[in-house]
C-alpha cells in the first residue's frame, strides 16, 4: 500500500479508465475480426450471428442474462472476502459443492413437492455447502495460518472430482443404468425444485437474475454503509491493528470466506436447478474461474461486478451462437475473452494510482 | 501379478516425466515469488507448436525446437504481466491458460483440418542395453525416446544446479523471500523473475513436446488437460522443496496409473477418486498435518522498488 501524493503527471487524461477500456475494446474487436477472417468467415455475417446471439431473441438475451447471473454471484462473493483481505480462488470448487447439495436435496424431495418450498430448500442447500466448502480454507488460515489461496485453489479440484465421483458411482447420485449408453449424471429433479422463470415461456431468464441482483445491491449496501462492511473493511486493512482495537479477526475472515464460499454455492445450485435439471459432470463449464476473474477485475466494486459480469454474460452466449450460425469456431471467443480481461489486468497498474496490490 | 506391476511402474513414470520437468520450472518460479499457474497453457502451446513444427518438416527435433520457441512466447507474456507490468498472477495464469487452451483449439482447426493431428513425426523409445532387462524398473525407466531421456537431464540439473545451496539458487530464494531486501543487497529482482519465468516455459514446452511427441506422435485439443496445474500441485505437495516435490511426481504418476492398472489387480476403484487423490494430497501436506510447510514469503506480490 502507498499513498502518491505527487500531482497527477500531463499524460494521466491518457491513462483514464474509460480511454483504456475503449482501447481494450478497439484492440479485441480488431483481433476478432482477424480471427473471423481467418477462419474463412465473412465479417458482416458474423458480426449479424453475434448480435443475434446476445440480443436477437428473447431466448438470448435470458440465456446471457442467467450466465451473467451466475458470474455475479460468484464474483459478489469474491469482493466480500476481498474485503476481510482474503483472496478466494475457489469458487469453482464452492460451486461444486453448491450444485452437489442441491442435487442431493432436490432428489431428496417427495416429487410432489411445492415450488414454494422446493426451491428455497434447493438454493439453502447450495448455499451452505459451498459456505462450508470455503469455511474448511478459512479455518485452516486462521489456525494455522496455511494460505487461503492455495487451499482454495486446491479445493476446486476436489470440489469436481467430488461431482464426478457422486455422478459416476450408483450408490451416491447416478441415475439408475439401464444401458451403456446411460450417461453419468442425476437424475433430473422434482418439478417443484425447478427455478421457476420470470420473463415468460420464450425466455430461459430465471429467478437466478434476480437473486444475484439483490446479492449485489445487498453486498454494495452492508460494505459501504453497514458496521459490519466497515469491520470486515478494517480486517481487510490491518488485522493486527484489528485484532488491537478488539475485532474478532478470525471470526470476521471466515465469515467473509464462508459468504463467498455461500454465494458460490448459490451459483452451482441455480445451474443445477435450471434446465436440464441434472447434476452431471462438468456442469459447473469454467464458471468458477470466470467469475474469479470477474471478481478480481472488479476489484471491490459491485457495479464493475455487474458490469463485467453482464459483458462477459453476453459475449459468451453470443460466441456459442456465432459457432452455430456462421461457423466460426467458439475458440475464437475464448481468444478474444481472454485477450480482454489480460489487457484490462495489464494496464491496471496505469489506471490506478495505488499500485501495491492487495493480494 | 508381476506384468500387472510393470504396467503400473512404467505407466506411472510416462505420466511422471512431463510432470516432473515443469514442476521443476515451477518450483523455480514459485521460490522467486512467481505464481505461474500458467504452466498448463505453456505445456499445452509446446505440445501445439512442437506437433505443428514435426509436422511441417517432417523432423522431430525441429518439433522440439518449435516448441521451445512457443513455450518462450507464452512465458515472455507472462513475465512481462506479472514481473513488469505487476498484473495480477492469478488472473493473468489463469487467463494465459485460457488463451493458450483456445488458441491451441482455433489453430489446430487452421493446421490440422479436422482439428487433430495424427501421425506426427516423432521420438521412438530407445532401450538401454542391460538396464532395461532389469525387472519392474527397467521396462519403466530405461525404454523411453530421447527426448524422454533429455527430459530427465534436465530436470536433474535444474534440481542441481539450482538447488538452494548454489549460490544462484540462493538469490532465487532470496528474491522469492523478501525481494526488497534482495534488491537493496545489489541481487537484480525483476531480472531473476524474468530468467526463471522463461525457464519455466522452456521446460514446460519440452514436457508438453513430450506428451505429443514421444507418447503418442499426436496433437488433440487440450492434449495436457490439467497436467500443468497438477504440476503446481505437485510443487505445493513438495512443500516447496526438489526432494518432495520429486515424489509427489511420482506418486501422482503411479496414481494415474492405477486407474488402468485397477481391473486388472481385481479391484473396484472410483477412477475419479483417484484423480482426485493428489489433489487431495496436496491439501493434507500444505495444511500442515504432515510436517510444517511454508510457502515463500513473496509468493504472488509483485516487487516495486521504494516500498
Amino acid at each position: 500500500m502507498t499513498l502518491s501524493l505527487a500531482p497527477p503527471r500531463p499524460l494521466s487524461r491518457l491513462r483514464h479508465p474509460s480511454v483504456l477500456a475503449a482501447g481494450a475494446a478497439l484492440v479485441t474487436v480488431g483481433l476478432g475480426a482477424a480471427l473471423v477472417v481467418a477462419a474463412g468467415t465473412d465479417p458482416a455475417t458474423a458480426w449479424a450471428a453475434l448480435e443475434e446471439g446476445m440480443f436477437g431473441s428473447p431466448y438470448s438475451v435470458g440465456t446471457s442474462l442467467n450466465s451473467a447471473a451466475v458470474l455475479a454471484l460468484i464474483a459478489t462473493g469474491f469482493s466480500v472476502a476481498h474485503r476481510a483481505g482474503l483472496v478466494n480462488v475457489g469458487g469453482e470448487g464452492q460451486l461444486c459443492a453448491g450444485g452437489l447439495a442441491a442435487a442431493a436435496t432436490g432428489l431428496a424431495l417427495p416429487p410432489q413437492v411445492p415450488t414454494a418450498l422446493g426451491v428455497p430448500l434447493t438454493l439453502v442447500a447450495g448455499f451452505l455447502a459451498g459456505g462450508l466448502w470455503a469455511w474448511l480454507a478459512a479455518v485452516l488460515r486462521t489456525r494455522r495460518g496455511t494460505s487461503e489461496v492455495i487451499t482454495t485453489l486446491l479445493l476446486n479440484f476436489v470440489g469436481v472430482g467430488a461431482v464426478s465421483v457422486a455422478v459416476h458411482e450408483e450408490g451416491l447420485l447416478r441415475q439408475p443404468v439401464t444401458s451403456s449408453e446411460t450417461l453419468p449424471q442425476s437424475e433430473a429433479l422434482p418439478a417443484g425444485a425447478h427455478l421457476p422463470l420470470i420473463a415468460g415461456a420464450e425466455s430461459p431468464a430465471t429467478v437466478i437474475v434476480a437473486v444475484a441482483a439483490v446479492a449485489v445491491v445487498v453486498t454494495a449496501v452492508v460494505l459501504r454503509f453497514t458496521g459490519t462492511g466497515l469491520r470486515l473493511t478494517a480486517v481487510g486493512h490491518s488485522p493486527s491493528a484489528s485484532a488491537r482495537l478488539g475485532l474478532p479477526v478470525a471470526r470476521l475472515q471466515e465469515g467473509g470466506l464462508g459468504v463467498a464460499g455461500g454465494l458460490a454455492g448459490l451459483a452451482g445450485a441455480c445451474l443445477v436447478a435450471t434446465a436440464p435439471y441434472v447434476l452431471a459432470e462438468h456442469f459447473s463449464s469454467g464458471y468458477g474461474f470466470t467469475g474469479l476473474v470477474v471478481g478480481l477485475l472488479a476489484r471491490g466494486s459491485l457495479i464493475a461486478v455487474a458490469a463485467v459480469s453482464l459483458l462477459l454474460g453476453f459475449l459468451t452466449s453470443g460466441g456459442i451462437n456465432l459457432q452455430l450460425a456462421a461457423g466460426v469456431p467458439a475458440s475464437s471467443v475464448q481468444i478474444v475473452q481472454s485477450v480482454l480481461v489480460l489487457l484490462i489486468a495489464a494496464t491496471m497498474l496505469w489506471s490506478n494510482r495505488r499500485t501495491g496490490a492487495a493480494t | 501379478m508381476s506384468a500387472v506391476l510393470d504396467e503400473l511402474a512404467a505407466g506411472g513414470v510416462r505420466l511422471a516425466v512431463p510432470l516432473l520437468l515443469a514442476s521443476a520450472g515451477e518450483l523455480l518460479s514459485e521460490r522467486a515469488g512467481v505464481l505461474n499457474l500458467s504452466v498448463e497453457g505453456m505445456m499445452l502451446t509446446g505440445a501445439f507448436a512442437g506437433a505443428a513444427g514435426a509436422l511441417a518438416s517432417g523432423s522431430a527435433a525441429v518439433g522440439v525446437l518449435t516448441a521451445l520457441a512457443a513455450g518462450l512466447t507464452v512465458a515472455l507474456l507472462q513475465a512481462v504481466l506479472s514481473v513488469t507490468l505487476r498484473a495480477d498472477q492469478i488472473v493473468t495464469g489463469i487467463t494465459i491458460n485460457a488463451l493458450a487452451l483456445g488458441g491451441t483449439t482455433y489453430g489446430a482447426r487452421l493446421l490440422f483440418g479436422d482439428g487433430a493431428a495424427d501421425s506426427v513425426p516423432g521420438f521412438d523409445p530407445m532401450p538401454v542395453p542391460v538396464l532395461h532387462d532389469l525387472p519392474v524398473l527397467g521396462p519403466a525407466l530405461f525404454e523411453q525416446s530421447a527426448l524422454g531421456y533429455l527430459a530427465c537431464a534436465v530436470t536433474g540439473a535444474l534440481a542441481v544446479g539450482l538447488a538452494r545451496r548454489t549460490p544462484w539458487g540462493l538469490a532465487i530464494d532470496a528474491v522469492g523471500e523478501d525481494a526488497t531486501t534482495a534488491d537493496r543487497c545489489g541481487l537484480p529482482v525483476r531480472a531473476v523473475r524474468y530468467a526463471v519465468v522463461l525457464l519455466t516455459g522452456a521446460v514446460s514446452a519440452l514436457a508438453g513436446a513430450q506428451l505429443a511427441l514421444s507418447e503418442v506422435h499426436a496433437f488433440s485439443d487440450n492434449i495436457t488437460a490439467g497436467i500443468g496445474y497438477l504440476a503446481v500441485v505437485a510443487v505445493i505437495a513438495g512443500r516447496w522443496r526438489a526432494w518432495p516435490t520429486v515424489l509427489a511426481c511420482l506418486f501422482f504418476g503411479v496414481v494415474q496409473a492405477l486407474q488402468f492398472a485397477a481391473p486388472a489387480l481385481g479391484l473396484h476403484v472410483s477412477a475419479p477418486l483417484l484423480t482426485t487423490l493428489p489433489y487431495l494430497f496436496a491439501l493434507l501436506a500444505v495444511s500442515g498435518l504432515v510436517g510444517r510447510s511454508r510457502a515463500p514469503a513473496a509468493l504472488t506480490v509483485p516487487f516495486v522498488r521504494g516500498t
